[in-house]
């Protein structure tokens, strides 16, 4: 009888403990009502799930080449490679010119894409006083935006930077993260930071 | 055994604590504010559809501190009239208006003391002053709803701790009711019946809130916070880095999806940084080599839906202009990334319901300017997601 009790008492104390030692797991997503065979995850390709037809296993597929998709302009001055970005960025300035209109919203809108895309390597205004750089993160310093070098290039020259990156390859290509009609109001905010 | 009701209670308790904290502040601000200023916060709510007090510019400048940039003599006569002292030709009027992108505040038919007891009211400060205005305008039920929003910081992880696996307790609990009801039947072992009782009963209450807490939490996964393949942290790139959220996941403002960042754009930096500051060069140089091998990293998808639902990134970015942060928590905090907010409906459709819709350089809801007009006339005090259907099941289950 005694040592029954006891038995009782050691496990009302132990419990306590046994609470405190037992976390979540924190890779375990838990449980949930039918799973699979339910509608909560039912069996389709999601954007970024892995898909068996296709032979790089991707179900986000690139555009088929040649091809332009709706409201989108083409832009036919290619720069994947070196001696690519050699020819066509002078092409590119001198054959495009930025079909925007620099008005309020426009330049409204390069800032916003400017803030988020450019400002930090370049700076706050522009001058290549980034934060990146300034703490000492990124070696290399950054090309002042509103200096003559720049600005004395014409738009289309610095939408294809923007587009593909620099030549000396520190500014990576930023083509595939701010949209066209993005990329051009960034020009126009430009010319507007550096009067 | 009242630390273990305690484990299991806690974030209800926390919520519970809000409420009352919430129920508190609103006795105090009637006893303190009433009649006083409850003039005065009717007429701010006027001002409040343009300006704020220290939350930053909406359409009007942020009025904290207003007082000590301008004299009061010329707030009051450019309240009353902000025209006429642009077309008398008031140089720091005209300043204003055109650093506000030549949006003209309208005239207000106010007095000049009504306008000092704002300017007092403004003085009293930002967020404070904010919840007192709604606690007295709205009733007991939504002054507290308010009030938790307005209290509760942006979560982070170390939420978890609070949430604890109970699995082992509710069986051991659920053995121990067992033993104790077989013995005050049965076998009758025990003379001091107390004891059953008193181990039967918490039993009951414990395993009743693991049962409860567990059954709510079916589904959900709140602080997921899975091993990702590289070791990338959100505390060194978005926090001391200070990179925009939208760098790297560029289409949260365009589609669906907020989007994982191609490894492209980790070498817009890491073509030159390869060194990191935690992991050395280890971490770095996975994804080098997966740039170069033209291979993505299988990143692990942290905030699940289930497939019932439709939600739409850019819905709430670019319409709504809701920041990150409220759904998402702290990132810049998180080393490993975290699943913070249950995603829940209840927690979809409460945000609904207080979320102010903000009518103005929004071009989506120029479709509702009939609402816009009734909330500029004063008809309509606020006009929240829910007024315009966001509490329609089809709007996000079809």
């Amino acid at each position: 009888m005694k040592k029954n009790r006891l038995i009782r008492l050691s496990v009302l104390v132990l419990m306590p403990l046994l609470l405190l030692s037992c976390d979540k797991d924190k890779n375990n997503t838990g449980y949930n009502y039918m799973g699979s065979q339910d509608m909560y995850y039912s069996k389709f390709y999601k954007a970024y799930s892995s898909n068996p037809i296709f032979r790089d296993s991707m179900t986000n597929q690139l555009p088929v080449e040649g091809t332009v998709a709706r409201g989108h302009m083409p832009f036919p001055y290619p720069g994947a490679t070196l001696a690519e970005r050699a020819a066509n960025q002078a092409l590119a300035g001198v054959n495009v010119t930025n079909p925007l209109k620099a008005d309020a919203d426009i330049l409204a809108n390069g800032k916003a894409h400017f803030e988020i895309f450019c400002i930090d390597c370049h700076g706050k205004t522009g001058k290549g006083d980034g934060h990146l750089f300034t703490s000492g993160l990124f070696p290399a310093k950054p090309t002042s935006l509103v200096d003559t070098y720049v600005q004395g290039k014409p738009d289309g020259e610095i939408f294809y930077v923007t587009t593909y990156g620099s030549i000396s390859g520190l500014m990576g290509p930023h083509g595939s993260q701010i949209q066209p009609y993005d990329r051009w109001s960034i020009v126009h905010y430009l010319r507007e930071l550096a009067k | 055994m009242i630390i273990s009701a305690s484990a299991v209670k806690n974030h209800l308790k926390c919520k519970r604590f809000l409420l009352l904290s919430g129920l508190f502040t609103f006795l105090l601000f009637t006893q303190l504010s009433f009649g006083q200023t409850a003039e005065t916060e009717a007429n701010f709510a006027v001002c409040k559809a343009c300006h704020t007090i220290g939350g930053g510019k909406l359409v009007g400048p942020d009025l904290q501190g207003v007082t000590e940039r301008r004299s009061e003599a010329w707030i009051i006569k450019f309240v009353q009239n902000s025209q006429a002292l642009i077309e008398a030709g008031d140089q720091e009027a005209i300043q204003v208006f055109e650093e506000n992108s030549k949006i003209p505040m309208p005239p207000n038919n106010l007095t000049d003391d009504q306008i000092k007891d704002i300017l007092l009211y403004i003085e009293s400060g930002g967020k404070v002053a904010a919840s007192e205005v709604v606690v007295v305008e709205t009733d007991e039920t939504v002054a507290s709803q308010e009030t938790v929003q307005a209290e509760t910081p942006s979560k982070s992880v170390s939420g978890r701790k609070d949430i604890r696996n109970m699995q082992i307790t509710f069986f051991v609990l659920l053995v121990l009711m067992l033993i104790s009801l077989f013995d005050l039947f049965v076998t009758k072992r025990l003379k001091a019946k107390w004891i059953h009782y008193i181990i039967i009963l918490t039993a009951l209450y414990i395993g009743g809130e693991v049962i409860f807490v567990e059954a709510t939490s079916l589904g959900r996964q709140q602080y997921y916070q899975p091993d990702q393949p590289v070791w990338f942290s959100h505390k060194v790139h978005a926090g001391q880095n200070q990179i925009d959220c939208m760098y790297c996941h560029f289409t949260a403002d365009k589609s669906m999806h907020a989007g994982i960042p191609p490894v492209a754009v980790c070498m817009n930096c890491h073509n030159q940084v390869k060194s990191g500051k935690n992991t050395g060069e280890s971490e770095i140089a996975k994804v080098t080599e997966a740039y170069n091998n033209r291979k993505p990293i299988e990143w692990i998808k942290v905030h699940n839906l289930p497939d019932h639902v439709y939600f739409n990134h850019a819905q709430h970015v670019e319409v709504g202009k809701v920041d990150c942060e409220e759904c998402h928590g702290v990132v810049e905090e998180m080393d490993e990334i975290a699943q913070v907010e249950d995603l829940s409906m209840g927690w979809c459709i409460d945000c609904h319901r207080t979320k102010e819709v903000q009518f103005v350089n929004n071009k989506f809801y120029e479709q509702y300017s009939k609402m816009h007009e009734k909330l500029i006339s004063g008809e309509m005090k606020k006009v929240t997601v829910a007024d315009m259907g966001g509490e329609d099941c089809q709007r996000c289950h079809y």
